[in-house]
């Protein structure tokens, strides 16, 4: 495992993206690794799976460039592997020879790029920021959507109840004879819900609800 | 008569006998009575004169009876001699008739025009005639019809030279038409009356006939089965020099035949390569007596080579000399064959191994293309290191020699693909087997990680060298590490783990041995294996091992396949360490 980072920009930046090699032939390994530390790119390089499985992989935006053939594991099974463990991370794949079934396999599965060696540089350095970006977009999703649920947390049974209710379009009325509460308690839920969730419209509600996926389809009319 | 006549010679005698007393009885009477006057004393004178008379009687008397003995007994042996004489001729005779009746020869006399005067009781038997059959015929009805011209002419020539004895062998017809060979000694004679015969005396030679014609044939078996053979025999009489060659033989060499010829006209016909080899052989075979055994080239007068093989085996003579007697064999066809058939096997194994590389095109493209990569990707990162601003020489350079490495080992597998496509191959030269173990390694890292296989490398260090051809070698453990790939293919429960390993026996041998833990060897299948064109696998050509196996074999080694403890096969192959000097 060979950890770089030559970037004076980038200093040990806590934010500063890192890339993930594994590749069972140090020739292109090493190259790789080369390539991307010349354009100021933090890599860290393995020559196996299992190496890269027990190392500890810093909390940044991050890509996985993988040879699809692997000794023992193939790039793919790898993938599944990840993906059963719950390691969200874009990967890119190389392989010898272009071959439609694995990268149709590949793609599905979540890859963000397929390259065949020898690639061209341009190729790979595009391919891995559009990874790290998607990874740096994810990560700030999942920030936000952990946010929102933190907030949504904060809520009372009934609140929460409430909000399910009115970002599914119905009147303070009809929410008011669905619980069996008087419409005056409805509306003192809904300043609250509005307070603690942060949300400045109905419409922004609608899509925090949207988003912790407890939006309640709309009533048939 | 003669024997009366002898008979009355008593009674002559005594007659004579009395006649005288008579005679002198009647002279004294008549003296006494006419004589003078008697007187006593002329009495007496008369007495005297008559006992005297009858004394002389006596006397001659006695003389003639001795003579008479004495004639009598001369005429005795007179008669017996005579008695003696008839009586040896009469034997004689019978003896002669014996032998010229029962001699075992055929005596003929024919008068000269060829009419049978005489036969012996044997001649007539053995032609199996009674005698009166042949007596007064034609001599011409024992001869075949077809020899009668010769038996004709050969009487001529008798008859025009007479008192000489010719001879000739001819067949004779008996009675029954069978045949029998004779040899017929004749001769012309003139008889008291003037008339010509001819004497014949035949000597049965039908056995000899037969030995002759079954030497003759076996004479000729021998040489129609050199000339098949293409085998001939020599004899070689070290003190003299001498050498006896067979037809064949001459053949063989070209030359023509000759009582004899010597060493040098050999050599002259040897290929000027081998002459000094030959010699050498030759040498040390004539000057300790042992048999030899050798192969050499001829180079033909019009340029063409043959190849022969000659061994020979001593023999001491009487006179305590060496002789070898042997036989040479124009091996040229055999040689050819075994060209061709080398041939055809470098082809086929050619073929097996461009096959076998077809298979691995993908494993090959992936050793190219891994370098190439990053070889690419080097020089891309090294326009970037120098593209900075200020220029990063220090990593641009390190990126360089990244580069010319990686090229390098671009360049050493298509070498190794090159090596095996090539088609001349035969060059034997010391190699480390482990460096032949892992060139081809270098062509499957791809084809082992694309079937999940581990590979474990046991190769032991400092091997003694083996003497071989290095494609051909790397053929071999690139088949047997194939086959084990492919053994392993249906293996999914346990880990795919492939083990070479080399080592050197306590004999010096180096062993090499693939280990795979796939399908195993089934029981009846073991000792098929190594046969041409049987395979266990659907798409199998089934040449594999039984190339592996002749070429392991050329090396002067041993493939065998074994099963081991736990699942999986394997195959090992045994080679001779090479000495340096010491060529196998």
């Amino acid at each position: 495992m060979t950890e770089s980072s030559t970037s004076p920009r980038n200093v040990a930046g806590a934010e500063e993206p890192i890339v993930y090699v594994v590749d069972d032939d140090a020739s292109v390994r090493e190259a790789l690794g080369n390539l991307l530390r010349s354009v100021g790119l933090r890599v860290q390089l393995f020559g196996s799976a299992p190496e890269f499985l027990q190392s500890k992989l810093a909390d940044v935006p991050s890509c996985l460039i993988l040879d699809i053939r692997l000794p023992r594991v193939s790039g793919l099974d790898f993938q599944a592997d990840l993906a059963e463990a719950g390691i969200h991370i874009p990967i890119i794949f190389m392989t010898g020879h272009g071959d439609i079934p694995m990268t149709v396999r590949a793609m599905k599965a979540g890859a963000v790029d397929f390259l065949t060696k020898p690639f061209r540089d341009q190729d790979m350095l595009d391919a891995v920021t559009a990874a790290i970006e998607r990874d740096r977009k994810s990560r700030q999703e999942a920030k936000i959507l952990s946010d929102l649920k933190a907030r949504f947390a904060t809520l009372s049974a009934r609140e929460q109840e409430v909000l399910t209710l009115v970002t599914a379009g119905l009147m303070n009325k009809q929410v008011a004879a669905e619980i069996g509460i008087a419409e005056i308690t409805v509306k003192i839920h809904r300043g609250n819900i509005m307070r603690k969730m942060a949300a400045k419209s109905l419409a922004e509600l609608v899509k925090m609800a949207q988003a912790l996926g407890v939006q309640r389809a709309p009533p048939q009319p | 008569m003669r024997n009366q006549t002898l008979s009355s010679w008593p009674s002559a005698e005594l007659s004579l006998l009395g006649g005288m007393a008579l005679a002198s009885l009647a002279a004294a009477g008549i003296w006494l009575v006419l004589g003078p006057a008697p007187d006593v004393a002329d009495h007496l004178i008369a007495i005297g004169l008559l006992i005297a008379l009858f004394l002389a009687a006596l006397i001659v008397l006695h003389l003639v009876r001795n003579t008479r003995k004495q004639m009598q007994a001369a005429l005795e042996s007179r008669i017996g001699a005579e008695q003696r004489a008839t009586e040896a001729l009469r034997r004689s005779e019978e003896q002669w008739k014996a032998v010229f009746e029962h001699n075992p020869v055929m005596y003929f006399m024919v008068d000269a025009e060829g009419t049978v005067l005489s036969v012996n009781t044997f001649g007539a038997a053995q032609l199996g005639y009674p005698v009166s059959e042949l007596h007064g015929h034609p001599v011409l009805k024992v001869f075949f019809a077809e020899d009668r011209d010769l038996v004709r002419k050969s009487v001529e020539v008798c008859l025009t030279n007479i008192g000489k004895t010719h001879s000739w062998e001819i067949r004779k017809v008996r009675k029954d038409g069978s045949a029998i060979w004779v040899r017929e000694n004749a001769k012309a004679v003139r008889q008291l009356d003037g008339g010509l015969i001819v004497l014949i005396a035949c000597e049965d030679i039908t056995v000899r006939k037969q030995a002759e014609d079954a030497l003759r044939q076996s004479q000729s078996y021998l040489a129609e089965a050199q000339r098949l053979s293409q085998t001939g025999s020599f004899g070689w009489r070290v003190a003299t020099g001498e050498i006896i060659w067979s037809d064949e033989t001459f053949r063989i060499f070209g030359h023509a035949r000759a009582p004899s010829v010597s060493l040098d006209i050999v050599f002259q016909r040897i290929h000027p390569e081998d002459r000094a080899r030959v010699r050498q052989t030759l040498d040390r075979a004539s000057s300790d007596g042992r048999d030899f055994d050798h192969g050499y080239r001829l180079r033909m007068p019009d340029g063409s080579i043959k190849h022969v093989h000659a061994t020979a085996h001593a023999v001491t003579d009487t006179s305590g000399g060496i002789e070898f007697v042997g036989a040479v064999t124009d091996i040229t066809a055999r040689k050819q064959a075994e060209e061709k058939l080398h041939e055809a096997q470098a082809e086929l194994a050619h073929v097996a191994r461009v096959t076998a590389l077809g298979e691995l095109a993908a494993s090959i493209a992936h050793e190219v293309n891994q370098p190439l990569a990053a070889v690419v990707a080097h020089a891309a990162a090294c326009r970037r290191w120098l593209d900075r601003d200020p220029p990063n020489l220090e990593e641009a350079r390190g990126t360089v020699q990244s580069i010319i490495k990686d090229g390098n080992r671009a360049g050493e597998v298509i070498q190794h693909v090159r090596a095996l496509v090539n088609k001349t191959v035969g060059q034997k030269t010391p190699l480390d087997i482990n460096e032949v173990v892992n060139d081809v390694i270098t062509l499957l890292h791809y084809e082992l990680a694309s079937h999940r296989i581990s590979l474990r490398m046991e190769l032991a260090p400092a091997l003694c060298p083996v003497l071989g051809d290095r494609i051909q070698l790397q053929q071999v453990i690139l088949n047997l590490v194939i086959n084990g790939i492919e053994a392993m293919q249906p293996v999914t429960d346990r880990r795919r783990e492939l083990v070479i390993r080399t080592r050197q026996d306590d004999a010096g041998k180096i062993l090499v041995e693939i280990r795979d833990c796939g399908i195993g060897l089934a029981g009846g299948n073991a000792s098929r294996l190594f046969e041409a064109f049987f395979t266990t696998k659907s798409d199998g050509m089934g040449m594999g091992l039984s190339i592996c196996r002749s070429i392991v074999e050329s090396h002067g080694g041993r493939l065998s396949a074994s099963g081991h403890a736990g699942p999986g096969a394997t195959f090992q192959f045994v080679l001779p360490g090479h000495q340096e000097g010491n060529t196998p």
